[in-house]
């Protein structure tokens, strides 16, 4: 009787956080996935959804910009701004790690400074960049014109050539501070032992940054790459407010054409059937990230 | 224990009690005050008439109040929501491109049996009813109109010789180039956003070109949509409007915009570097009061040519839910007289009503225009939205402006992608 009365009281006291994630979390889950099989207008009610089985995800893919909406997504949304991130991040982490910036007693002030992109809203982020980025106005080209090296000022957000470099360059910028702060964190918990003991055996700066600080931020990286990643491929707020997927469709991504098809378009069945393409995308990275990076690791 | 008891206890009847205050907190006081809410979605700047009228109203009828709330930018599909769930406000405003969105017995209470019982003055000459009055039954009342007149610097064509604005499209195209040619290159002889997304303004003057020129996107024939413009018209239409970029008209930096009334041009009316330009009527008197300038409107090209241009603004609608439909209604009747529009600056979507008001001449430009304008219902009730049309026509002419495809491929994905929408 014990024995049952505290796992009847365990299931108890666990309900109130089983029932708050099973709202917030699993019932959307499980409704975007009906959702997806349904047609449904913004302007109806939930009930009044009609299922058309696999309707919503042949239209999904019968359209012809599809393909190339896919690979703006994993190539230049996800894959090239999270490869800048990590680089970028561990050349400043490592910087804010130097005992150089302790000894002038600036390592506070400047990690400090990197934070500010974090605390700017997206929002607010974009219209910055937007202003910066005017193709009359701007400071850049301001300043490019004014220096001469160039005669009239160039549209950065509306010519191919330059669009997703500024897209990139927007969100590197805002989404680094988080890199940045997870690496360092990283950094701080490896041993001072280890450096040493790798310097007694003649390592340089070179070596035991491969042989000692790698290796040890190789969990810290996996975590960042893979939290960076989706949060990434699920993103936004960046190309919608930056281009709105243009010029054309040029920078269109899952994200924007989800929005358009489910708001536009008034076909939020069609909507969810690209979310869960989305989750499913992610799903298969995760799995075989983890799995890739497991293997590594017990290597 | 017992002690965890009596907390638990607390805590719940504490949760209870909130819970009671919060549901019970919706009803109205029993005061025999009716206590309306009225919805509206314009920018705070834009209705300090409407507010002055309100207040009018509140003053007047102690016994039916109304409280102004504003839910901008436009977002029919949240009140949809909120309808469809039983709550919501009880009136509320609407964009007459979603009127016909709205109009379901689950969202906004039909008028027809109020219209009867107390009726609306003048109701024979309101504007754009095709768009709210569905299938016989009345689900809105059109309210204010405007439309997207041309803006221009008097003074800036002067300089370039001209003394009249351009008539037709291929005038206007010849008098910008000459503009911009005369200058130099300094000024941009007509100027318009032209950026991808789905908001952008060139929507207008591009369906504007394509209705002078005798066709439209799509069309209904005995209730079947289909594609309403040819490959070729399409693509002259494209290149019509690539054309001010290709021959250095408009600066490139323009394919970037967005808003009709972007700080850009706004600056370039200011400064003399742009002559021509679109806006309406509310973006026409924010602009105006920002610069130094003077600036003038003028009908489109082709704007005097009956349904050449389109006729847009805003309707009112009850909300079904409404507990006070009749008090709504009453409400509804003054904002819609001419009283209201005594205050609140906005051009109204009544005939006999915009016969009564007084118009500033820079203004002339609108009000010749919008007795030959029409609604967007040309392209109501088809499984292709406007706003999708939108999108793709932004993002098929912004792709030959980039340089990323040719005005025939252009063309021809737009009736692809029109075809495909209208399958289903």
């Amino acid at each position: 009787m014990t024995t049952h009365r505290k796992s009847v009281q365990a299931y108890l006291l666990s309900a109130p956080a089983l029932v708050i994630i099973a709202l917030l979390f699993l019932f959307p889950s499980i409704y975007n996935v009906i959702l997806a099989f349904q047609e449904l207008s913004p302007f109806q009610a939930p009930s009044d959804g009609t299922w058309v089985g696999l309707g919503n995800f042949r239209y999904v893919f019968s359209n012809p910009e599809f393909g190339s909406i896919l690979t703006n997504t994993v190539f230049w949304l996800t894959a090239l701004t999270v490869v800048l991130r990590i680089v970028f991040g561990l050349a400043l982490a490592t910087t804010l790690h130097s005992p150089v910036l302790q000894r002038w007693k600036v390592r506070g002030v400047a990690r400090t400074l990197v934070l500010i992109p974090w605390m700017v809203p997206p929002v607010v982020a974009v219209a910055s960049w937007r202003w910066l980025l005017d193709g009359n106005s701007g400071v850049l080209n301001q300043t490019l014109v004014g220096l001469g090296v160039v005669d009239s000022g160039i549209p950065f957000l509306a010519q191919t050539s330059t669009v997703w470099w500024s897209v990139v360059a927007i969100i590197v910028w805002r989404e680094l501070p988080f890199v940045v702060m997870v690496l360092l964190a990283g950094l701080q918990s490896i041993p001072t032992e280890q450096y040493e003991a790798a310097s007694l055996d003649g390592a340089g700066r070179s070596r035991s940054f491969r042989s000692v600080t790698i290796p040890n931020l190789r969990p810290v990286l996996t975590v960042v790459v893979l939290v960076t990643v989706i949060q990434t491929f699920n993103n936004f707020v960046y190309v919608w407010l930056t281009t709105g997927g243009g010029p054309g469709t040029f920078t269109a991504v899952l994200a924007t054409e989800l929005y358009s098809t489910a708001f536009f378009g008034n076909r939020l069945g069609a909507g969810a059937a690209i979310g869960l393409v989305m989750t499913v995308i992610m799903a298969v990275f995760a799995v075989l990230y983890m799995r890739a990076t497991r293997s590594e690791n017990q290597a | 224990m017992n002690t965890s008891r009596y907390i638990a206890a607390a805590a719940i009847g504490a949760l209870a009690a909130t819970l009671a205050a919060c549901s019970g907190g919706g009803s109205a006081p029993d005061d025999g005050v009716v206590r309306l809410t009225f919805r509206q979605f314009d920018p705070a700047d834009q209705i300090q008439g409407l507010v002055e009228a309100v207040d009018t109203w509140n003053s007047d009828n102690p016994e039916i109040q109304v409280e102004l709330e504003t839910v901008t930018p436009n977002n029919p599909q949240q009140f949809a929501r909120e309808a469809n769930s039983g709550s919501g406000p009880d009136l509320i405003h609407i964009a007459l491109a979603d009127a016909a969105f709205l109009a379901d017995p689950n969202i906004l209470l039909p008028l027809d049996d109020l219209m009867a019982e107390q009726p609306l003055e003048n109701a024979d000459g309101l504007l754009a009813t095709e768009m709210t009055v569905l299938d016989g039954t009345t689900w809105a009342i059109p309210w204010t109109a405007d439309t997207m007149a041309l803006v221009y610097r008097e003074d800036v064509l002067a300089d370039a010789g001209f003394t009249e604005t351009p008539a037709d499209w291929p005038e206007l195209l010849e008098m910008a180039g000459e503009i911009t040619e005369a200058s130099g290159g300094e000024v941009s002889g007509w100027c318009f956003s032209a950026g991808a997304p789905q908001n952008a303004a060139q929507w207008f003057p591009i369906n504007y070109y394509m209705w002078n020129n005798g066709f439209q996107l799509i069309e209904s024939t005995d209730g079947e949509w289909s594609v309403g413009a040819t490959e070729a018209e399409l693509a002259q239409t494209i290149d019509y409007f690539n054309s001010f970029f290709t021959e250095g008209i408009t600066p490139t930096s323009m394919q970037a915009l967005t808003d009709y009334a972007d700080p850009a041009t706004a600056a370039g009316l200011d400064e003399g570097t742009c002559a021509m330009t679109f806006m309406p009527p509310a973006a026409f008197r924010t602009v105006q009061a920002q610069i130094d300038a003077q600036i003038q409107t003028a009908p489109m090209p082709g704007g005097l040519d009956d349904g050449s241009t389109h006729l847009g603004g805003r309707a009112l609608g009850i909300n079904q839910n409404s507990e006070h439909p009749d008090e709504a209604w009453q409400v509804m009747q003054y904002l819609l007289s001419a009283e209201t529009f005594g205050t609140y600056d906005q051009y109204p979507a009544s005939a006999s009503t915009l016969t009564e008001l007084d118009v500033d001449p820079s203004e002339q430009g609108f009000v010749d225009q919008l007795p030959h304008s029409v609604p967007f219902v040309r392209y109501i009730g088809a499984p292709m939205t406007i706003a999708s049309l939108q999108e793709l026509v932004n993002q098929q002419f912004s792709a030959v402006y980039s340089g990323q495809a040719d005005s025939a491929t252009a063309a021809r994905s737009i009736i692809e992608t029109i075809e495909r929408e209208l399958q289903g």
